[in-house]
């Protein structure tokens, strides 16, 4: 085993609106075991707890029973700002992850800090500058020519690519990807697809990503979960992953679930 | 006309702080807070009950700022005992955590003041003190010149303050708060932080203006958070908002031009002082109800 970001949870139970007629077992005694370095794609229809896995992992809400571990520390109690420190994620909206109103490089100067000490010192030192500078002209989209324009007057796309930046920056522990394209145009979807890879690969980042598009699922990462009503109900790695195809999934998905799919949006895209 | 300006800049200079603690809040916290109004009194009238008490006014202002902060920290903790479960963008425990406190303080505004006004009236003022000092008689410019020195000191430090690592986190958590948190801030502190030096301007404002007009209160803080808004939206439109270094200039040039406004409608016949709260309110609602206003101020 090498490196650090193994994930564990273990038994995981998350029900929202708890003793009324809506009550929601999101989460349903859901387990998994993810080694350092392990890129985990994770599919399954609307409502199948994708979200709610990820956010119980940010500490984002407490789960009701389980424990989540992230290598030798316990998370399951800790609040969300203190996970923060080893957890990057990105979110679908692309205004979710980024604070308009300040300018790019004060946003990646924000993201730099990720778990240390905030103190008085000068948020835009010239040493913080110029690595932001770096930074920005690996993204190839031209923004270190700008880095003062504020973050709302950039694209989606730009957006995104930003907010990536913004939680790999300080190469965290784990990196939590929901659905981060899906809001995005196609090309630009598929742009910022191969930046993740880039830097997933290039940090060895443990890495889980949501998405609905199977084909993606099955050519990026090493391993891949299929999830339903709040468990995990498929876990292929591995040589096993990349020998399955598309048709392949949806039949193991109908055989393991045994209904058909809740949602048409899971094949088509 | 001369008359008019010299007021105009002498209340507007006195009335900054306030305007920049209500900025404070509601612009960089996103936190609308009512503890305003509160505030302003207990920074008055603790300034005042020092003076009269042989406490020197520098220290007794400071005190003052001090007393006007815990009130902000006050707030800050009741919306932390509110929000639970709620979301970031939930307005309605930050308004109530407001409204709590600033009803507290009533009480405890005539605590400290031992009575509802507190006259001033033999005692020196801090700029009085100051003009002794390099022997100058403050009184109208001279006055102006030696509360612009001070709010631009102000400005200084806030302006500093926000382009620090902590500020700058400040300005993220009322921007998108759940990304700042998600960065690892721990938003309550920070948010109590804010509120804290929020009210301690505004506190200032109280306890100069104690000094300036000769007495302290228990009714002079009615009002002052609308007023305090007034002066941002004047700020904001006319002096407009390119950053953050410019829109806290903005907001202290609108406080100025609200005073202006403000003294040249008492020079207005058939204006009764005591109509300046409506007349307040309605400038402020029109602002905001004018579409081109609003998409400039409010925040979307
Ligand atoms: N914060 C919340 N409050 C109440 N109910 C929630 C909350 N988050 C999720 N749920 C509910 O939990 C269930 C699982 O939702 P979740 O968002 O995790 O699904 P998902 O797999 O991400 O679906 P999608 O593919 O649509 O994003 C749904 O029934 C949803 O309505
Ligand atoms: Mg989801």
């Amino acid at each position: 085993m090498t490196g650090t970001g193994g994930l564990r949870v273990e038994g995981a139970v998350k029900v929202f609106f708890t003793g009324t007629p809506n009550e929601v077992r999101a989460l349903d005694g859901l387990s998994l075991d993810m080694r350092p370095g392990d890129f985990v794609t994770i599919i399954g229809s609307n409502g199948a707890g994708k979200s709610t896995l990820l956010n119980a992992v940010a500490g984002t809400f407490p789960i009701d029973h389980g424990e989540i571990w992230l290598d030798d520390k316990e998370l399951t109690q800790r609040p969300e700002h203190l996970r923060a420190q080893s957890i990057g994620r990105v979110f679908q909206d692309p205004r979710a992850g980024t604070a308009p109103s300040l300018s790019i490089e004060e946003n990646l100067c924000l993201a730099m800090l990720r778990g240390k000490r905030r103190g008085l010192a000068r948020g835009l030192s010239a040493s913080r500058r110029a690595s932001v500078k770096g930074q920005l002209s690996q993204l190839g989209m031209g923004l270190e020519e700008r880095p003062r324009s504020a973050v709302a007057k950039l694209s989606g796309g730009q957006r995104q690519a930003l907010s990536l930046l913004m939680a790999t920056i300080t190469r965290p522990q784990l990196l939590l990807l929901d659905e981060h394209t899906a809001a995005l145009d196609p090309k630009v979807a598929a742009t910022i697809m191969d930046l993740t890879t880039q830097i997933v690969t290039r940090e060895r980042l443990t890495t889980l990503m949501v998405t609905h598009n199977m084909e993606l699922a099955l050519s990026r990462g090493n391993r891949l979960m299929m999830m339903h009503a709040g468990r995990v109900i498929l876990d292929v790695a591995g040589a096993d992953k990349s020998s399955l195809t598309v048709p392949e999934l949806v039949r193991k998905f109908h055989e393991v679930a045994g209904e058909t799919l809740a949602s048409d949006r899971m094949l088509l895209e | 006309m001369e008359g008019i300006l010299a007021i105009g800049f002498e209340q507007g200079l006195l009335y900054s702080f306030l305007v920049l603690g209500v900025f404070f809040t509601f612009r960089v916290l996103d936190f609308p807070d009512l503890t305003v109004d509160g505030s302003l009194v207990l920074g008055a009238g603790a300034t005042a009950i020092l003076v009269t008490n042989g406490v020197s006014v520098f220290l007794a202002t400071g005190v003052g700022v001090i007393a006007g902060a815990c009130a902000g920290v006050v707030t800050g903790l009741i919306h932390i005992l509110l929000k639970s479960g709620s979301s970031d963008t939930n307005y309605g425990p930050k308004l109530i955590a407001g409204i709590l406190t600033t009803t507290a303080l009533y009480s405890i505004n005539l605590r400290v003041m031992g009575r509802s006004n507190v006259p001033l009236l033999h005692e020196k003022s801090m700029f009085d003190h100051i003009g002794d000092l390099i022997s100058v008689n403050m009184t109208r410019w001279s006055l102006v010149l030696g509360l612009l020195v001070i709010a631009l000191l102000v400005k200084l430090v806030l302006d500093w303050f926000l382009h620090t690592e902590l500020g700058l986190a400040m300005q993220a958590l009322g921007d998108n708060e759940q990304m700042i948190r998600s960065l690892g801030v721990n938003t309550n502190r920070v948010r109590i932080l804010g509120l804290a030096i929020a009210n301690g301007l505004v506190a200032l404002t109280g306890g100069l203006v104690a000094q300036q007009q000769g007495y302290a209160d228990i009714g002079m803080g009615f009002g002052a958070l609308v007023a305090g808004l007034g002066g941002v939206i004047i700020g904001e439109v006319v002096f407009g908002m390119r950053s953050i270094r410019w829109v806290l200039f903005s907001v202290m040039a609108g406080s100025i031009v609200y005073r202006i406004l403000v003294a040249v409608g008492l020079r207005i016949d058939w204006i009764r002082p005591t109509d300046l709260k409506l007349l307040t309110a309605v400038l402020v609602l029109i602002a905001l109800a004018t579409p081109t206003i609003r998409s400039r101020v409010v925040r979307s």
